[in-house]
């Protein structure tokens, strides 16, 4: 039995759980391939120009999936993960669109999680899930239920460490848990502020990650902290649990922010996305107020690399003029704190100074 | 706490269509002072948008506009209806009352959260606002308010159904807007119901063209876009110039039943529900915002004698671009028209007449087809 995956959206949210999950049960997924033009040129083809990037990557892969002759595609819709926090409509109506813009012939596995709707929980959606698959021995697939978790909290266990997401996804689908972390200090720290399916598929994110690796950043991401970190980081900007993803974008960025250790936040949104238009000028707006740098980086599929590079180059020079700024006030002050020479000295430079 | 009692308490609330009538009916009722800031124009508009983040709904932005207009004329209490939609909607008191505060208004900020239950909110939210403490007056307010929402959708029916009928243009909508004034004037139900049928006989002594059959389009989408006249640049106006009647399938008071009235009060099979009902293989599940309500008003179209579907949203409606992705299948499923007008700051009159026009003449077309086609198998 096969079921296909496309990589996207929900993908890089939920992957471990569903390899834990579906593995358990015996089924084989298929995954689609990474992200590139082609990929992103089907799926565009087919939705409103409005629709946001993710969307229609994710329609590309659905497309990718068919084309290599899989026929049963997983396409859940996650419509609210607790009462009254809900998804963003994209991707709670995700199969309908789906069934309604590809006209072909295949089995669309479309399970709802609704955490509003009383007594409909995570073992009522993974019912659903495999009943068209034609399991229904509930016993079986609450075990597997209990190897998704397993791998979910194993997956969590090391991006919680500090563990790169990749590296990580990689570890669980090896089936094995690592906690070893490439220790090459960076200089700057940036919080890299997005949902995992834009920051994690390399094509739509242009490899961020890597080019602030390359530019001396180490960056931080939602996935490094834990819930009650993030909840904090919700109560640091002065909102409430809104959108089903605002941890990840608001309670991080919140988090990070009054964090001393990070030296900025970049934020990465696809255009026209809606819970982001709100929850990043809410983030903008505190960026400001608590004079944390903050660079805003839209993405559609026309973005070109070479602007977003020359912004990342600038908002880095940026970063690291302020922490040299800071290190030579500090370095000023213990020098005025030590003995009477040092203090003759610096009075002498400043009075060269002056005179030049 | 002194202070707000000795200062005056001025409460103002959004434009949205027509709303600003009833509701501001209610709390006179109730005893407040009320504003209510110029009706949504050009200026209204451009305030919102200075205001706003870039990709952030026209409703959002039109009501930034109003909120400003109000504060700058001396309103120091807001309003805001949340309703049962999931969309952006819900976060937008909360981040309008945050960028207000930055600009410096000093205001109060009354959120109806139809979340944490229907009238039981309103009258508590409508006594915070007003300062109002007896039931009755309470009771008394919304009774007149319900009225005045129910009266303003009476004579507005009737003028969709006269508009592209009328053989002198513009003479409906005159007494259409007579009315209206009348509505709002009115300070007791039977005043409201009185100023009703008198609009309804100055209505029914305009001449109208009975014999030709007309076209009927539905109007749906996005409730703001749908009740604002200035948001959606008068499609209802322009589609009776050209002879198309229209039926809008969200009227002020379907939307206030829905969003304020409890379930068991409703006797009628509610809109989302026959939408529900309709929409069938083509939307599943209810996902925030109209979506669902598109869909099933579209495929209800295609299965009534409905010659067209007209789909309206603000640009960036994320529940609306899900249906305009879906709506091109319904279309070509159940052999309807459908198009789709995505609003915004930048939307041209012009534009939108000109694609309304070329629309209209596809849905002539379609019918004389038909009717040619009828004919031949009578004769044959």
């Amino acid at each position: 039995m096969k079921i296909g995956i496309p990589r996207a959206l929900g993908y890089y949210l939920y992957y471990p759980f569903w390899h834990g999950f579906f593995n358990e049960l015996g089924i084989e997924i298929v995954l689609s391939g990474k992200t590139n033009k082609k990929i992103v040129s089907d799926g565009s083809a087919l939705v409103v120009s409005e629709t946001c990037l993710p969307v229609k990557v994710y329609v590309g892969h659905v497309l990718e999936l068919l084309n290599n002759g899989v026929d049963v595609i997983y396409s859940p819709s996650i419509q609210s993960i607790a009462p009254k926090v809900y998804n963003c409509s994209k991707l709670r109506g995700l199969p309908d669109l789906i069934r309604n813009v590809i006209r072909r012939n295949f089995l669309l596995i479309e399970p709802t999680f609704d955490k509003s709707v009383p007594k409909q929980g995570l073992q009522q959606f993974l019912y659903e899930t495999v009943a068209p698959l034609g399991i229904t021995n509930k016993k079986k697939i609450d075990l597997a239920s209990k190897a998704g978790w397993e791998c979910m909290n194993n997956y969590w266990l090391m991006t919680r460490a500090g563990v790169k997401a990749e590296i990580a996804l990689q570890n669980i689908i090896n089936g094995k848990v690592d906690l070893t972390l490439k220790t090459n200090e960076l200089p700057i720290n940036a919080a890299v502020i997005s949902h995992g399916y834009n920051l994690y598929d390399e094509h739509i994110s242009m490899k961020v990650i890597k080019k602030l690796e390359g530019l001396g950043v180490n960056s931080l991401t939602a996935d490094n902290l834990n819930l009650a970190q993030m909840t904090k980081g919700i109560e640091t900007l002065n909102t409430n649990l809104y959108w089903a993803n605002e941890a990840e974008i608001t309670g991080a960025a919140g988090y990070y922010m009054t964090d001393n250790a990070v030296d900025g936040l970049i934020t990465i949104t696809a255009f026209g996305c809606g819970p982001d238009s709100l929850m990043i000028e809410r983030i903008t707006r505190f960026a400001r107020r608590l004079n944390k740098p903050i660079l805003n980086l839209t993405i559609d599929e026309h973005t070109g690399e070479a602007g977003f590079v020359t912004r990342l180059e600038a908002f880095t020079d940026m970063l690291y003029r302020k922490k040299r700024t800071i290190l030579v006030e500090t370095l000023n002050r213990q020098i005025y704190n030590g003995d009477e020479k040092n203090i003759q000295l610096v009075q002498e430079v400043e009075y060269l100074n002056a005179k030049a | 706490m002194s202070d707000k009692r000795t200062k005056k308490r001025i409460v103002s609330i959004p434009h949205m269509g027509n709303i600003g009538i009833p509701v501001s009916a209610m709390l006179k009722t109730m005893g407040a002072n009320v504003y209510l800031p110029p009706a949504n124009n050009r200026d209204t508009l451009t305030l919102g948008t200075r205001h706003s983040a870039e990709t952030v709904c026209l409703p959002y932005k039109m009501n930034l506009g109003n909120y400003i207009h109000a504060l700058e004329a001396g309103a120091n209490v807001l309003l805001m209806f949340q309703a049962p939609g999931t969309c952006r909607l819900g976060n937008y008191a909360s981040m309008a009352e945050s960028i207000l505060r930055e600009l410096g208004y000093d205001f109060e900020m009354v959120v109806f959260d139809m979340y944490k239950g229907k009238l039981v909110e309103i009258s508590k939210k409508f006594s915070i606002a007003t300062g109002n403490t007896s039931i009755a007056r309470t009771l008394f307010g919304i009774r007149l308010g319900f009225a005045k929402f129910d009266a303003l959708d009476e004579i507005e029916r009737k003028l969709f159904y006269l508009r592209p009928r009328e053989l002198e243009q513009g003479r409906a909508e005159r007494v259409y807007k007579a009315g209206r004034s009348a509505i709002d004037a009115a300070t007791t139900v039977s005043e409201v119901k009185r100023a009703v049928s008198h609009t309804l006989k100055k209505f029914d002594v305009i001449p109208i063209d009975k014999v030709t059959d007309r076209l009927k389009v539905y109007l749906t989408g996005e409730f703001f876009v749908l009740l604002d006249p200035f948001t959606n640049m008068n499609i209802e106006k322009e589609l009776g110039k050209l002879g198309v009647e229209v039926e809008r399938q969200i009227m002020l008071s379907d939307w206030t039943n829905g969003a304020l009235l409890p379930k068991w009060l409703q006797k009628v099979e509610s809109h989302r529900d026959r939408s529900a009902r309709v929409a069938g293989k083509y939307m599943t599940r209810a996902i925030g915002g109209e979506c669902l309500e598109s869909i099933g008003d579209a495929v209800y179209a295609a299965r009534t004698d409905i010659d067209g579907v007209i789909h309206l949203g603000p640009f960036n409606c994320n529940p609306e671009i899900v249906s305009q992705c879906i709506l091109p299948n319904i279309s070509k499923n159940e052999n309807i028209p459908i198009i789709s007008f995505m609003m915004d700051e930048q939307t041209g009159k012009t534009g939108i007449v000109t694609r309304l026009e070329a629309f209209v003449d596809l849905l002539y077309r379609k019918r004389r087809k038909k009717l040619s086609t009828n004919l031949c198998t009578n004769i044959c």
